[in-house]
């Protein structure tokens, strides 16, 4: 078994592919990436201890090893008896090329068709969930609910034997040396991933955009099979409300609830702090018009490429914008001039956008939810937040002027009663170092955000009021909107950097210059480097 | 093979008579009437025969507005004003509020009843009318104030015309049987624009002159029975004809006591299958009312809250045919 070492240089996702060695497919095996050197099996006893959830409780535990996906929800059914909530399935659609219609130039396209099957119900959303190609493969990814230590339990099966694979816990996403490895490269922070969180969810069957059976090929079996035929008619709406979004609370809640069981005391406060101020993922959005459909009318532009509405105004209670909006031939001239197409990157290419228009990252939903929890049990205060969030808030993603703050979070912290001295403390690191850094310092604007006290609310809010006039007159003009694409661009361009994309479909490309840009709280775009 | 006898009524609620319930399939037919000659890929399936094997195509979308919540930019900014006019409750669902004297929620009540069918019993019953709405709005209801002076029945009549006032069916002017039918049939005609076929929704929309293309609804519907025209199918309306209520979701939400929320949604009209008209309001004897639920962290303060998690449907039959339709440019 040691002899598999050799492949753990890889610490990604792709290590699960990289086992050549047949493992024994009639036993468990753990590979914690970063605990681990190599898969092994598991004693019954330690699996037992270990894991509570339904998919290793009523199926692994049992010496059942179903060898397809479509034997996962078979071991299911056999476990269970009827009205069990583990009967109830939804199953959802999605693809990087699920609207592009098959024909003979698309024909080949890898469109990433894949499958969401879920089983449970409940206001805290399902119990299993399973990500899968196809029913008849052995490759899925099942993750499910661990009711007696919490979080996600996450599980693969690897391997030419197909044995199926205990790959951590969402704990692990948090914890070193496992976390940003194995699947905690991409579900980073140890939730369920659904990138395209909100409407119109490019990419996923919806109302928005229906994926229908034309988006497989003539003579596929997919076209016919119930995850298809008896997809949830609402599709990424469903899973968004019933599956995604409870699922982070939960896990959220769990973590925060876990965090705090003790004495009150929380090591490595960073790694909360990093969900607010840093970019560990993100989610996508997009305008609501079609790409096809862009013409004379305005294109509304989603509002969280421009501020983070969520955290700022959902949480926080500032002002929200009015809403940002381009007239339909700048953005067309802005297609043109950047030669905006659909591309894979293996001989297809169409002009135009992504099926809508304007497809960015905004910050995550899961991120989010740290911070409402990290107020809502006292670690740290409204206005700590907001300072935070209002230093550099031209840039609601991939700020590392914000980021940078994470060097003056306290070691550790402590609530007590819902009370915390934490806010004051990392508020005074910073503005003991701001005297020692340049002008214009992240440090030095946090200071000025700070000195606002407790008018704060207001203050903030003629910023972004002035901040939101100034990116409303920009795009009404076609050289300042071009900025604006740009800056799309660059951060599209960090997100193809990211392990959530995995199809060159995800984004459409361009011949925009490469630069990493960066908002102005004028509504000016500034370049800052090469990405 | 089959041929309907009738045209069932929505939810297939009760009819008194037999006449009444073959004049309630007569309206029914009147509305596809001026379609079929000229469509031929949209039928009749009182006229034509349904196969057994017919596919099922259901089409479904959140009863809140899409043009609400495109134009919003705050959560409670698009809950407030979908809950401020019915006229903007634009997706074949509409809904009332009631609060306490605290201003709390203490129920929601939606519906998708098509304004015809309500139309149709004040025709056939008037006093079977009022009794429905003495059951369904309000007691003091009274029969004047359900017609105008020339004696028809008036659809947004004041028991029937506000977001808090009560509701007794649709009356958003799309929201009607005979515009569902329309654009069903309408959206069996295929388009192209320079040359390319068009598919997307709001482009299909917009192409055919079917609606608004940012609606839930409309552009759903039409890509979707467009999608299946495409195949040379032939399609209708599956019987009973109408829109229904098809889910509530409860992902997220968490009630004071711990209690399961689903528990709190009562269907008031039409069949498990067939909803028309439900409610969610919590039980005298719990203690606390809609308003003290919580739905992603925020207690519920608006209906459209709910509504984000409402889904409604129609559902399109398709059999199989070998029309080869040419593709039609788009309106002007």
């Amino acid at each position: 078994m040691h002899d598999l070492a050799t492949d753990i240089a890889d610490t990604s996702c792709g290590v699960f592919f990289s086992i050549s060695e047949a493992l024994d497919p009639e036993k468990l095996h753990r590979f914690i990436v970063g605990e681990d050197e190599a898969p092994q099996a598991m004693e019954a006893r330690e699996a037992a201890e270990a894991l509570g959830d339904p998919f290793a409780t009523l199926v692994l535990l049992r010496g059942v090893f179903p060898r397809t996906a479509a034997e996962v929800l078979d071991a299911i059914d056999a476990a269970t008896a009827d009205g069990d909530p583990l009967r109830q399935q939804m199953s959802f659609v999605l693809g990087e090329g699920s609207q592009i219609p098959v024909d003979a130039e698309t024909a080949g396209l890898r469109r990433s068709m894949r499958f969401l099957v879920t089983r449970g119900t409940g206001p805290q959303g399902p119990d299993l969930l399973m990500s899968a190609f196809s029913p008849d493969q052995a490759e899925a990814e099942v993750m499910a609910w661990d009711a007696r230590s919490g979080g996600f339990n996450y599980y693969r099966p690897v391997g030419p034997s197909v044995a199926w694979v205990f790959v951590g816990n969402s704990r692990h996403a948090l914890l070193e040396p496992t976390e940003g490895k194995g699947p905690f490269e991409s579900h980073t922070s140890g939730n369920f991933l659904m990138k395209e969180l909100r409407a119109p969810w490019v990419h996923w069957h919806s109302p928005d955009a229906n994926v229908f059976p034309t988006a497989f090929p003539d003579g596929d079996p997919l076209r016919e099979h119930p995850w298809f035929t008896a997809k949830e008619p609402q599709g990424a709406l469903t899973c968004e409300l019933q599956v995604a979004k409870p699922g982070i609370s939960r896990w959220t809640a769990a973590r925060f609830e876990a965090l705090l069981a003790g004495d009150g005391s929380i090591e490595r406060p960073g790694r909360i702090l990093a969900q607010i101020l840093d970019t560990p993922t993100v989610n996508l959005i997009s305008s609501h018009a079609e790409g096809t459909a862009v013409g004379s009318e305005p294109v509304d532009l989603p509002q969280t490429f421009f501020v983070d509405s969520e955290g700022l105004c959902e949480t926080l209670g500032l002002q929200a914008p009015e809403g940002f909006a381009v007239g339909g031939p700048i953005y067309a001239s802005s297609l043109n001039s950047f030669n905006v197409r659909l591309s894979d990157g293996e001989g297809f290419e169409r002009p135009g956008d992504t099926h809508f228009a304007f497809v960015v990252p905004e910050p995550a939903f899961e991120d989010s939810e740290v911070l409402r929890a990290a107020i809502r049990v006292g670690l740290i205060t409204e206005r700590l937040a907001a300072c935070l969030l209002m230093t550099d808030f031209p840039n609601p993603v991939f700020s590392t002027r914000r980021a940078s703050l994470l060097a003056h979070v306290p070691g550790v912290a402590t609530v007590t009663q819902g009370q915390s001295g934490f806010s004051q403390e990392m508020a005074d690191a910073i503005l003991g170092a701001a005297p020692g850094t340049p002008d214009g310092s992240p440090e030095r604007e946090f200071a000025e955000r700070w000195e606002a006290g407790e008018e704060w609310r207001v203050q903030f809010g003629l910023l972004l009021a002035d901040y939101y006039r100034a990116v409303g007159e920009g795009l009404r003009n076609q050289e300042r909107f071009d900025d604006y694409f740009v800056l799309a661009e660059s951060r599209r361009e960090r997100v193809r950097g990211m392990p959530i994309s995995e199809n060159p479909l995800l984004f459409a490309r361009s011949d925009a210059p490469l630069t990493t840009r960066a908002m102005a709280a004028d509504g000016s775009v500034l370049t800052t480097g090469e990405v | 093979m089959t041929t309907l006898a009738r045209f069932s009524t929505p939810g297939r609620l009760p009819e008194p008579t037999e006449e009444s319930a073959d004049a309630w399939s007569a309206v029914v037919a009147k509305i596809f009437a001026p379609y079929l000659e000229d469509l031929p890929q949209f039928f009749d399936p009182t006229v034509e025969d349904t196969p057994e094997d017919a596919t099922v195509a259901p089409v479904a979308w959140s009863a809140f507005p899409a043009t609400v919540r495109n134009r919003s930019t705050s959560e409670e900014q698009r809950w407030a004003e979908a809950d401020s006019d019915r006229s903007l409750q634009d997706e074949y669902c509409e809904w009332s509020v009631a609060r306490n004297a605290e201003g709390k929620l203490t129920r929601v009540t939606f519906t998708t009843e098509v304004p015809e069918f309500w139309e149709h019993v004040a025709e056939d019953d008037s006093d079977k009318l009022l009794s429905v709405y003495r059951e369904l709005v309000n007691p003091e209801v009274a029969l004047d104030d359900l017609f105008d002076d020339s004696g028809r029945y008036f659809r947004t009549n004041r028991w029937n015309a506000t977001t808090d006032g009560g509701v007794a069916h649709l009356i958003q002017d799309s929201n009607t049987l005979g515009a569902a039918v329309d654009l069903s049939a309408r959206a069996t005609v295929l388009r192209e624009r320079d040359g390319r076929p068009v598919v997307n929704q709001q482009e299909l929309v917009s192409c055919g002159g079917l609606g608004n293309p940012f609606r839930n609804s409309d552009p759903q519907i039409a890509a979707a029975i467009n999608n299946v025209a495409a195949s040379g199918a032939e399609i209708t309306l599956q019987d009973p004809l109408g829109l229904y209520i098809d889910g509530f979701l409860t992902g997220g939400m968490a009630t004071p006591d711990g209690e399961d929320p689903a528990l709190y949604w009562t269907v008031e009209r039409g069949d498990p299958d067939h909803v028309l008209r439900a409610r969610y309001e919590v039980p005298e004897e719990r203690g606390y009312v809609v308003g003290d639920i919580t739905a992603a962290g925020r207690p519920l303060r608006f209906g459209g809250q709910l509504a984000d998690r409402v889904e409604v449907r129609v559902t399109a039959l398709a059999k199989a045919a070998s029309h080869r339709p040419d593709r039609q440019p788009c309106e002007p």
